[in-house]
């Protein structure tokens, strides 16, 4: 300690810079974790969906898995713009409607509580509690019939894009709500009022100031929502008992699959995709999380 | 919104608490179908009225308990959220404290590397973990063991910005400054002057990466791990009432947790309130798409 100070007021300007290439040196563990757990099995991913079975580059795996599991990516996309749609909507009327709400004072905070769970919630249990409630032998698909509605009486499964919409939509939600939920609160009185007072009613407020205001968070929020659908494994696994046709599930059936032979790019192909895809949907959130802090303060 | 008379209906909430009601409709009902069936040995289509009331028993769970794979399912997942809590704390605090400190030209970068996770899904992970890291290290990924570093991973967003939000909630300057004048060494200064003010972050970054590691089903699935949410898929396709017990347990020790951790958070760490619980679960999902168990 006393040595160090002595060495600081002898050598002033040597000092500094030394220390400096310490410091440097206590990042490595970190660099060296994130580079074998992460960045490596990304490469090692993106580089196996570029070469084809044989070892040679090519773009060709990539647009051969396309065409090859066409109906997992649409069933993917499909399922990820509804849930993220009806979520985005749904989860900023949410938030709206708990953030203005007066009355029970405790509604709040229930709320932000609950959505805090509820959007991490998801998987086995998630599949579970749906099977219970509009599985076919459901309380709620009974319930259902004995005030009148056949819920099965269509072509209605829970593993079907209905289904599995409705099942995403658990988590969707409340995490629309949680994303918007500053947003929203950042809406303030002064505005409304002013554009009343300006002669503006109810609809110009929203489509003038409100919405503009929520724009950013709600774009954002659907993109993240997108990601998170997208990206969905346990849930789809558990409801379909593993025959779910997304393009996660698909991405296990050939891993396993592969278990002994190793040889089709087609797992890595189509996880290259989903890195790309998930890389610029959640790109796109942080950017917009940024933009929407605007407005706060 | 405009002050209203007591007693008169406020017509404009009437959409709003509409909305309310209906998503406490939706987001409860499963919750409660879940619990009955999990509950009561009744078939749902012998349930009526006047069968209501039969065979409500905890036995359909607790037959859960007596399957040979349970206890080494659990305490396997157990294992793996310490491991993962302990090397998220050591990788983590001396990397964020050096860049508060020493290395404030590197903040960016850092952050900007702790969001890497967001991008890469579970399921791309573990496909270049069969693709890329097993042709390589056959024994490494053997271990079950292996998935504790790719499950720090997977909580990295969370667990760095709840660090990274106690440390700067404290004026880590001065109380190096301070104990390193008293002639305390680093170890001592960590030990004795920055973890016990760091304790909320501590607190919450441990449990949300035990949160994600107890929930992970994604990789311990593909990688044939036999963890608890590996378990309980498995179980609960074969035992429908016991899975769904099994199922309502895990629902009712996370959220127990999330409360216990709250009020820890909340009441003793006042002090370094920022990086709590609450404020960083409400940052989004613990992981996007599976992390977090989806």
């Amino acid at each position: 300690m006393i040595e160090l100070i002595g060495e600081d007021r002898t050598a002033t300007g040597a000092v500094p810079p030394a220390r400096r290439s310490w410091a440097w040196l206590g990042l490595v563990p970190f660099f060296l974790f994130l580079f074998l757990f992460l960045i490596l099995p990304a490469i090692g991913v993106i580089n196996k969906g570029l070469h084809t079975s044989s070892g040679t580059l090519s773009i060709k795996p990539m647009t051969d898995v396309i065409s090859k599991e066409r109906g997992a990516f649409r069933n993917s996309l499909l399922i990820s713009v509804v849930t993220a749609a009806v979520g985005a909507v749904l989860g900023t009327a949410l938030a709206y409607a708990a953030a203005t709400a007066k009355r029970p004072k405790w509604l709040r905070s229930l709320v932000t509580s609950f959505t805090g769970v509820a959007a991490n919630m998801g998987g086995v249990v998630l599949a579970f509690a749906f099977i219970s409630l509009i599985g076919r032998q459901g309380l709620g698909t009974k319930i259902l019939k004995t005030i009148g509605f056949d819920l099965y009486g269509g072509s209605f499964k829970l593993a079907s894009p209905a289904g599995f919409s409705t099942v995403y939509l658990y988590f969707q939600i409340p995490l629309m709500v949680l994303v918007t939920l500053p947003a929203v609160d950042g809406l303030k009185q002064a505005w409304r009022e002013a554009s009343s007072s300006l002669g503006g009613s109810s609809f110009t407020y929203w489509r003038r100031v409100g919405l503009p205001v929520l724009a950013p968070s709600m774009l954002g929020g659907f993109l993240l929502l997108f990601a998170n659908s997208f990206s969905a494994f346990a849930t789809a696994y558990a409801i379909g008992s593993g025959s779910a046709n997304f393009v996660p599930t698909k991405i296990s059936f050939y891993l396993q699959g592969d278990n002994t032979s190793g040889k089709s790019p087609a797992p890595y192909a189509l996880s290259a995709w989903m890195i790309l895809i998930i890389a610029v949907s959640m790109g796109g959130y942080l950017l917009l999380r940024k933009r929407a802090e605007r407005w706060r303060s | 919104m405009a002050q209203l008379a007591p007693g008169r209906i406020n017509w404009g909430r009437i959409g709003p608490t509409l909305l309310l009601i209906a998503a406490a409709i939706f987001f409860l009902s499963p919750l409660i179908t879940m619990t009955r069936f999990a509950l009561q040995n009744v078939p749902t289509f012998r349930l009526g009225w006047s069968t209501l009331f039969d065979k409500w028993s905890f036995s359909g769970t607790t037959k859960a308990f007596h399957e040979k794979s349970f206890t080494p399912t659990v305490l396997l997942s157990v294992r793996l959220a310490l491991g993962t809590v302990v090397l998220t704390l050591c990788l983590l605090i001396p990397t964020a404290l050096l860049v508060h400190v020493k290395l404030p030209k590197a903040r960016g970068l850092i952050e900007f590397l702790t969001l890497l996770p967001y991008m890469v899904p579970p399921i791309a992970l573990v496909a270049g973990v069969i693709g890329f890291i097993r042709p390589n290290a056959r024994w490494f990924v053997a271990s079950n063991y292996s998935l504790i570093p790719f499950y720090a991973v997977l909580a990295l967003p969370f667990t760095y910005r709840s660090i990274d939000a106690g440390i700067r909630a404290i004026d880590v300057r001065t109380l190096i400054d301070a104990s390193r004048s008293l002639g305390a060494g680093w170890g001592t200064t960590l030990r004795r002057a920055l973890l016990p003010n760091l304790r909320s972050a501590v607190i919450s970054s441990s449990f949300l990466t035990a949160t994600v590691v107890l929930g992970e089903f994604t990789m311990a699935q593909v990688l044939l791990k036999r963890t608890f949410p590996q378990f309980l898929a498995e179980y609960g396709a074969r035992e429908p009432q016991g899975g769904m017990g099994l199922a309502v347990l895990t629902l009712v020790a996370t959220t127990a947790l999330l409360g216990l951790f709250t009020i820890l958070t909340r009441r003793k760490g006042a002090a370094s309130g920022a990086g709590g619980i609450t404020e960083t679960l409400s940052a989004g999902p613990l992981t996007v798409g599976g992390g977090a168990p989806r």
